[in-house]
């Protein structure tokens, strides 16, 4: 199971891969590689997000933070200190997110469930507030324009395939932390804290450790962002953005790695089609979410791989099993 | 600084603090009973001061009449909702996230209905006669209105403190809060007792919504503007308390009202503030229940 | 459980379907691309702009359309959010190949979308976000805008607060208005223009409280404290709703002279206050559906009501002004395609707008691309020709266009950042 497993995902790995560096091959028009641009983007900020909240079981509703900082680290060193500071700036992003990570982690995780979520909401607003208001810093509600890559990464082909490397290492990195003996702890903070106890590891400090871990690679894809849009904003740092996360990450599926990956996929495209379409759009986008926390908790991936497993059971022994309960 | 404008100033934030209480009153109730984090709160706000406005302004109601009419309504529609769709997700994994989610789901649809039943127009309702005056105490002035609100709000806490302290469908619904299983096993009802407390929460946010649009504007996305702020609150009381969610909303009140009339310019920051500096101290709120602390 | 989950796919699918279809192109189109609110709070301004720009487009089509060319606009919601309206942007331009850009109601929007059309030199017509970097510090030479900016309601303002202190002596001000780019430039622009025309004042408070802000009341309390003479007031929509109601009760209006000459004589205030509004406030606004009394003005309001069933606020004149910039520039250069040619048609170009009086029509400014238009501020009076509103302005000041323009050393100032 395990081998084959492995085989698997290393296809599924390649032709997600190929899939992706072939759009700008095969794009019809430019905007398809800006929308794969942001779904790769987006994946990468879900797929960190859930190393919290899907295997370790913290619900932050806060991560907007590191994308804002991932994000602003480019624009305020662009804007203050000239152009050359933009690639230094987003490992400066990346290490001003692990710091300020750190110390809000220890804060944050001395509480859990719902207490966790809000005060991390807390954290995200009160920033998200003071980056709107301090205008002679960070440019305000204003957002700061015109923030171009240098060299030639400002080729806009030459950045998607920058971006699509950068993630896909990224993602990779993720999912062997997910499958190491450090993401079976983590898995193990989540269903049963005190077992991790018995064998003598602190759960606190695993809590912190994947809060930084999710955090770093929060602020990197805010960071991979500016480049695609060439303009930040407050809103990057708004509620809404944590809440888009955790939207992508149901609708693929919170138990699986790259459910919140495929998720962001989903998300961009209908918000895109139903947007494109219809001002009415939130009534259609409310009734699929809905009718996928109700129906389908599991996500898209979740469910397919659910059925997959029904239908080997089904032909191997000719009975049909209902089995949502396991999860 | 005279005295008069203190305690001015003072009443200001006591009046804004009863009315953010109101809105997160029924938070409160549905969490601290069923557990339920319910993030379309606002929206059933919303709906209370749209049902306001179909009945005073349109159908020529009475008003008190039709406070009550709204809050109705907006708690059976919070009924339904419960009923049709959060019922299904109970007792699953992760099942917090997923409430969230669920409830977003509502937040659009619900703005998409009352965007489609009654325009993008701003509504408004005046308010009941007798009540657009001021009462007057030398310099302090207090509108009618206000002064209605704020004695509704200190009804409203010890009716729902009493009801749940003293009467025997109170415990009933605190004991669903600690023990779901056990109270069925008694006998009860449960799956009842959290629609009708999903009624009656969403019932006094409708009604919150219908006695704050005489002094606001009644729009589509109501809702979300008022949803943080009452978060706010019912963080700040501990999640589940009554009396802590109505001290929270009057230290957030009262902090706002100082700080617009002594550092104006930076107000905005200090409902975030409250609550973060309230959370690092004493994260699980200022009234936390002694079950929910852990060592 | 699965007939029903079966069920569900179906309405994901038949939704994604639906709504999948492409429209069939046809030739001859003078391609438009619209971005708007049209959910929550500024949903108004954005419903209002896209049936006004729809009247403008069936007028020009219906009498033949412009040199052998229709007009076509598509709208999306822009939903207030930078980061989705450049997505929008984006795939206007290249999928839908669109020859403009148009619309916007948040000026945060507006810069995010003036940075696309700069990249890919594609017209962007501004119709109704007030905030003056857009034509001066942000300027572009592919952005152009329809209405008049907070810089010039601001100097018309502060002309009538000059002309006021003769009538009824007045010292101080205090100023309130929403927290953010908006709020923050009125202050900075009235008290600018207060200084270059000599006028003596103090300002003696200034209140930011944040956009959408549901309660007032610490706020009106504080202001009856500080004592103003004037209070100048940056709200729009919704806000302006709520500080008016709420500041009724405590007789703020009959302490001091209530005066708000951007966005604060836009209908929807009328309407949404009905037998409320207190008379005797001192506002303006972009466009007024009693003012100018002309013909053009008179037929324009009629035929969107008609449409609606409901009277314009001014982002609608804004809207069908951009859809007239656009048709008379395509008129001139003959095609869409060219956009040199489009930008040196449209500078300096002049429009027939219903909110002109007699003997004026208002012009694009070919240096900062911004049109010039009259500013007219009235006092609320009881006036029930447009229900539900029970009073309109009236006892107008006109202020010229020309004379609302930034003066020189402040555009050579702010336009070379």
């Amino acid at each position: 199971m395990a081998s084959s497993s492995k085989y698997k995902f290393g296809l599924l790995w390649s032709v997600g891969f190929v899939a992706f560096a072939l759009v700008p091959v095969l794009m019809t028009s430019r905007y398809q590689m800006n929308l794969a641009s942001h779904i790769l983007i987006w994946g990468l900020f879900a797929v960190a997000f859930n190393m919290l909240w899907g295997v370790t079981g913290m619900l932050s509703f806060g991560q907007a933070l590191y994308f804002g900082i991932g994000a602003y680290s480019i624009g305020l060193f662009v804007n203050h200190a000239g152009k050359a500071w933009y690639l230094p700036a987003i490992p400066i992003g990346l290490v001003a997110a692990a710091m300020l990570s750190f110390l809000l982690g220890l804060l944050v995780i001395r509480v859990s469930g719902v207490y966790f979520t809000m005060l991390t909401l807390a954290f995200a607003q009160l920033a998200w507030q003071v980056t709107f208001k301090w205008y002679d810093f960070t440019g305000g509600d204003d957002g700061i324009q015109g923030i171009i890559a240098p060299g030639i990464l400002a080729n806009k082909m030459v950045y998607y395939y920058f971006v699509l490397v950068v993630v896909f290492i990224s993602v990779w990195f993720l999912k062997r932390l997910a499958y190491s003996p450090f993401g079976l702890i983590l898995r193990c903070v989540q269903q049963n804290p005190n077992r991790v106890r018995f064998i003598g590891r602190s759960v606190k400090m695993n809590q912190l450790r994947i809060y930084v871990i999710s955090s770093v690679f929060a602020a990197l894809a805010g960071s991979l962002m500016v480049g695609v849009d060439n303009s930040i904003h407050t809103d990057m740092l708004f509620w809404t953005t944590s809440g888009e996360v955790i939207l992508m990450s149901v609708l693929g599926g919170i138990n699986q790695f790259f459910g919140p990956f495929v998720g962001a996929v989903i998300l961009i495209l209908l918000e895109d089609i139903i947007g494109a379409k219809t001002e009415f759009w939130p009534i259609f986008l409310g009734t699929i979410v809905l009718i996928f926390v109700i129906l389908f908790p599991k996500g898209v991936v979740g469910e397919i791989q659910h059925l997959r497993h029904r239908l080997k059971i089904a032909g191997e022994s000719g009975g049909r099993h209902e089995t949502h309960a396991s999860a | 600084m005279d005295l008069y404008f203190i305690v001015t100033q003072l009443i200001s934030g006591f009046t804004m603090a009863t009315l953010l209480f109101l809105i997160a009153s029924g938070l409160t109730l549905i969490f601290g009973v069923g557990n339920i984090f319910n993030f379309a709160h606002g929206s059933f706000y919303m709906i209370g001061a749209y049902f306001g406005y179909q009945l005073v302004s349109v159908w020529k109601v009475n008003f008190w009449i039709a406070l009550v009419a709204a809050g109705t309504g907006a708690g059976l529609v919070g009924a339904a909702a419960e009923f049709l769709f959060l019922r299904r997700i109970y007792g699953r994994a992760q099942e917090g996230g997923f409430q969230i989610l669920l409830t977003y789901g509502l937040i659009l649809i619900f703005d998409d209905l009352v965007k489609l039943i009654w325009g993008t127009e701003y509504k408004s309702i005046s308010k009941p006669s007798g009540f657009t005056g001021a009462l007057q105490l030398g310099d302090i002035f207090i509108p009618t209105y206000n002064f209605a609100i704020i004695v509704i709000g200190l009804v409203v806490v010890v009716a729902a403190w009493w009801i749940l302290a003293k009467t025997r469908p109170g415990r009933i619904a605190r004991a669903s809060a600690v023990d779901r299983e056990m109270l069925g096993s008694l006998g009860v009802n449960v799956p009842l007792v959290l629609t009708v407390v999903f009624g009656l929460a969403t019932a006094l946010g409708g009604m919150a919504g219908a006695l704050a649009a005489p002094l606001r504007s009644v729009t589509p996305g109501a809702g979300i503007e008022v949803i943080i702020d009452s978060l706010i609150v019912v963080v700040l009381g501990g999640m589940s308390n009554f009396w802590g969610a109505w001290l929270g909303a009057v230290l957030l009140g009262e902090v706002n009202a100082f700080a617009v009339a002594y550092l104006p310019a930076w107000s905005t920051l200090f409902s975030y503030l409250v609550m973060v500096v309230t959370l690092i101290f004493r994260p699980e709120g200022l009234f936390a229940p002694t079950r929910l602390r852990k060592v | 459980m699965s007939g029903r989950k079966l069920v569900a796919i179906a309405f994901v699918l038949v939704a994604v379907c639906l709504f999948s279809g492409l429209a069939s192109a046809q030739d001859k189109l003078v391609r438009i691309g619209a971005m708007y609110p049209m959910t929550g709070r500024s949903g108004l301004y954005g419903m209002d702009s896209v049936a006004a720009a729809e009247m403008a487009i069936d007028e020009i089509n219906g009498k033949g359309g412009v040199a052998g060319y229709k007009l076509d606009i598509v709208f999306t919601d822009s939903k207030s959010k930078p980061a989705y309206a450049v997505r929008v942007a984006e795939r206007y331009i290249t999928e839908d190949k669109v020859h403009f850009l148009f619309g916007v109601v948040s000026s945060g929007v507006g810069l995010a979308v003036t940075e696309v059309s700069k990249q890919n030199k594609v017209i962007f017509i501004g119709t109704d976000h007030a905030a003056t970097e857009l034509t001066l510090d942000n300027y572009q030479p592919y952005y152009f805008r329809v209405s008049n900016n907070t810089f010039q309601s601001m100097t018309a303002g502060a002309m009538y607060l000059k002309e006021l202190q003769k009538e009824r002596p007045w010292k101080t001000i205090t100023y309130i208005g929403p927290d953010y780019a908006y709020g923050h430039s009125q202050l900075e622009e009235i008290q600018y223009n207060l200084k270059r025309f000599g006028v003596e004042y103090q300002l003696i408070s200034k209140y930011l409280p944040k956009l959408y802000e549901p309660d007032y009341t610490s706020y009106i309390t504080s202001i009856i404290k500080d004592k103003p003479d004037v209070l100048v007031c940056g709200f729009w929509g919704g806000d302006t709703v709520a500080f008016i109601k709420q500041a009724k009760a405590y007789g703020l209006f009959e302490k001091m002279l209530y005066f708000h000459p951007d966005a604060g004589g836009n209908y929807e205030l009328m309407s949404a206050m009905e037998g409320e509004m207190p008379a005797g406030l001192v506002l303006s606004a972009r466009h007024h559906n009693n003012w100018p009394d002309t013909e053009s003005n008179r037929k324009y309001v009629a035929e969107f009501k008609r449409r609606t069933g409901r009277y314009p606020t001014y982002a609608a004149e804004g809207a069908y002004a951009g859809i007239y910039a656009i048709a008379k520039a395509v008129e001139k250069v003959g095609n869409p395609d060219n956009s040199a040619a489009l930008i040196k048609a449209l500078e300096g170009l002049q429009i027939k707008l219903p909110e002109d009086p007699e003997g004026f029509t208002s012009f694009i400014d070919s240096q900062t691309h911004q049109i010039v238009q009259m500013q007219a501020i009235g006092i609320s009076e009881p006036n029930d020709k447009f229900p539900p509103a029970k009073m309109m302005l009236g006892k107008w000041k006109i202020y010229k266009a020309e004379d609302l323009l930034p003066p020189k050393e402040l555009l050579e100032k702010r336009m070379k950042k």
